[in-house]
This record gives structure tokens, sequence and C-alpha cells, in this order.
């Protein structure tokens, strides 16, 4: 009978490779962040940054075709959307510009902190993120910028993300889609809730926190600003999403609300990043 | 082997958020993991899986530093031992590994992430993850070809072929002795 044997010194290999991942994953979850590995983070992004941005600018030909074969027919889908959305614009022009002069009168009395002029650095969007666990993507600025981590960051339309990890020149922001991301949004009624992201592509989950107060009457279309609470690391009065669904459990009080985000995370290219930090 | 996997993660990090496809991308350092194990053996498995890994793990903000690490090394490894064992002829069962190999290293790393208190892993539900891992597998079976003529051209006789680890060349799969008792 013929007898296999495998060299022990592969067990030994084996294991001492899977005792040095168990110790990195370790040290770096109780680190909470901040510790030396998020620095080797840091720093393998500012190697790395240099030479991402040669390669994208070489693979960028392919990668546009290989999206547009990809998504062919989403994108003439989209198009015929767009130019449907244009023409009814066109038609609220003229609405829509008194009112905006009336509300920029208003909130600029109540002296809200985020359209006071805060500074903001623009940045540019120099890849999207290719892990299928996190939803972000990285900017051509960072520290040496005045980038700092937990600024938020916004786009034309309203919340994009915050900044999770910043190098001297290089930054990952954080988008609102990622599961990790949280804010707290303004309900109706003074009510209070917490937005959450459910990954790429899907809508905010807003758990509704104030429960002393009558359940908020919120309905599809709503538009959901930043709350500015005392504790939270976002400006008030910045849009975050468009409520897409409202369902009331039954038994329950409070209903289950999805936001869709205002801003199309799929189509960022310049975002402005905050420069501002929770009191 | 080293310049391989730095090129391997300047394409994943530039291209692969261009090919998504029902909002997954294909992931190349689980692709060049299963090509080690193909070709060399559980040894090279591990050690390009773990390095892999890490170099993967650099570009991520949201899971700590050492679980991917911890799990292309395992699926690295796994796949290694399959194909010292069971498999012979590598070339026709490579898509097949490919495919199954990273629909593994995709439920692998969920559950070790959910081990390590990375709860956001399983936001999306049991629907999210399944359609995750059939996607990325889908883009492995695909991808696994050139990459595997890449790691094997580069890996035969290359000067730093070994310096990530023993093992890590082309064909190196040995048996240490057949006992015909």
């Amino acid at each position: 009978m013929a007898v296999y044997r495998r060299p022990s010194r592969t067990r030994y290999v084996l294991a001492a490779l899977v005792l040095a991942a168990l110790t990195l994953v370790t040290i770096d979850a109780r680190s909470n962040g901040g510790g030396v590995l998020s620095n080797v983070r840091s720093k393998v992004s500012d190697v790395f940054s240099p030479l991402q941005q040669g390669t994208h600018a070489v693979l960028r030909p392919i990668g546009d075709f290989l999206t547009g074969a990809i998504d062919y027919g989403s994108l003439r889908a989209e198009n015929q959307r767009l130019r449907d959305q244009v023409a009814a614009l066109q038609n609220q022009a003229v609405q829509s510009a008194s009112e905006q002069a009336a509300a920029q009168q208003v909130l600029g009395q109540q002296n809200l902190p985020f359209l006071a002029g805060r500074p903001a650095v623009t940045v540019e969007v120099i890849n999207n993120g290719s892990s299928n666990y996190e939803s972000s993507l990285t900017v051509d600025k960072g520290t040496a910028s005045g980038l700092a981590v937990g600024q938020p960051v916004v786009a034309a339309g309203g919340l994009v993300g915050t900044v999770s990890s910043a190098g001297a020149h290089r930054a990952t922001i954080l988008l609102l889609s990622d599961p990790t991301f949280s804010v707290g949004v303004r309900l109706p009624g003074s009510n209070v809730g917490n937005a959450q992201g459910a990954g790429r592509g899907q809508p905010l989950r807003v758990t509704v926190v104030t429960t002393n107060l009558a359940a908020p009457t919120v309905k599809k279309g709503d538009v959901m600003l930043t709350s500015g609470l005392d504790t939270e690391k976002f400006p008030p009065y910045i849009p975050v999403g468009r409520v897409a669904s409202v369902v009331t459990p039954p038994g329950s009080s409070e209903p289950d609300i999805t936001l869709s985000p205002l801003v199309d995370l799929t189509q960022l290219t310049y975002l402005q990043v905050v420069l501002w930090s929770p009191q | 082997m080293g310049l391989l996997l730095v090129f391997l993660a300047l394409v994943q990090t530039t291209l692969a958020s261009d090919l998504r496809v029902f909002q997954v991308a294909p992931d190349l350092m689980i692709v060049v993991t299963i090509c080690a194990g193909m070709a060399g053996g559980t040894q090279a498995g591990a050690w390009v899986g773990f390095w892999a890994g890490l170099l993967a793990d650099m570009f991520v903000t949201t899971t700590p530093v050492g679980l991917s690490a911890l799990t292309y090394c395992l699926v690295g490894a796994s796949i290694g031992f399959v194909r010292e064992s069971f498999l012979h002829d590598r070339r026709l069962l490579l898509p097949v590994a490919g495919f199954a190999g990273t629909a593994a290293a995709v439920l692998l790393f969920v559950a070790l992430g959910d081990l390590f208190g990375q709860s956001q892993l399983l936001v999306g539900g049991r629907s999210a993850i399944i359609r995750v891992a059939l996607v990325e597998a889908l883009w492995s079976a695909v991808l696994i070809i050139p990459v595997g003529f890449a790691y094997t051209r580069l890996a035969r006789g290359s000067v730093g072929a070994d310096r990530l680890g023993p093992g890590t060349g082309a064909g190196t799969v040995h048996t240490e002795r057949l006992v015909v008792k």
C-alpha cells in the first residue's frame, strides 16, 4: 500500500503564518484605528499613491471601455431618465430660484455653521475603491492640505461621507453607504434618527432615536438633513438623502425608514472636504 | 513574486472598481493566491496568500490588518493541499479552483470577520454575501487564466521567486516519499 507523507515543515509554516495573521488582527482590532498598523497603512498608501496614479492614467481607457461595456444597458436608460429630468427641471427653474433665495435668507439669518462659509478643500477622486466589503474611495490630498480623520465630505447635492484615514498626500473617504457609517438626521416633529449605511448600492436605514415624542410622520420623497447635535460628528443641515420607503411594522409605533443618498456615489469626481471638527 | 503582487495590487486598486458587476468587483489577490496553491502546493499557497492578503489589508480601513492575510493564507493552503492530494492536471481545473477558492474565501472572510467583531460584514444579509461570493467567484474563474500564466512565467526561475517563502515556484509540488507496503 502506498503511503503519502506530507512534509512536517509545511505544517509549521502554515501555523506560523496563521499565528502571525491572528497577531496582526488582534493588535489592529485593539488599537481602534490609532495604532502602529494604522500608521503603516498610511505610509503604504503614501508610497503606493504615485504608482496608483500612474497605473490609473495608463489603465483609464481600458477601465472606461469596460465600464461602458458592462453598464451599456443601464447607461442608455440613465441617459433617457436624465433627459426627462432636465425637461422637468427647466419647468421648475423659476419657482426653484425664488424658493432657494428665500431659504438662503432664512438659513443665513439662523447663522448655521455649514452654510456660513466654513473652509473646505476641493479634492479629486483618484480611485473608487475595489474592496467588496467597504464603500470607500481615495482622493488626491491628505494631511498636507489640512485634511484630518473625521472631517465631513460633501458634493453638490449633499453629504458624501467622512475622511476615514489620511496620509500626507492621500486620504480615504468612507462613503455613507458603508455599513460602518452612521449620521444623525433630523426627523419631523423634533425627532432625531440615526441613518446607517447598508452596503454599496443599498439605501441607508434610519432608526428613530427619540422615543419620548410622537412618532414622526415621514413620507416618501422627504429630504433629511444632518441633525448636528452635540455628540454628532457632522455639522447640522447638510442634506443626506431622500426618503425611499416608510414602513411601520405591525405592533411597532416607529417606522422603518430608508434613505436614498442625494449624491450619486458612483459618479464622484470632485468633492469638498469641510475643514470642520465637532467641538 | 513580490513585484507580481505589487503589480496586481496596483491593477486591483485602479482597474477593479471599473469592473463591478452587480456592485461586486473582482479580487486579483485571491486569484494569485489560488494560482500559487495550484502551482506550488500547500506551502506556496500559504506564503503567497499571507502576503497577498496583507497587501490587500493595506488598502481598506474598516477591517483590521491581518484579516485578509489570515483568510487568503488558509484558502491558499487549502487549495494547495487539495492540489497535492487529489488533483493532477492543474490546467483544466484552474477555473474550477478559481471559482471554488474565491467563493470559499468570501465566506471565510465574512465568518472570520464576524468572529473578530466586524459585524458590519453581515449588515447586507445573506443575499448580499451570496451575491458577492458568486460574482467574485465568476470573475476569478475568468481572470485566473491570464494571472496563472503570468504567475508561472514569473515564478519559474525568477530571482525573487523564493524570497516570499519556500516553494513558490511553479511545478514544485513534491511528495516526500511514497512508501510501498
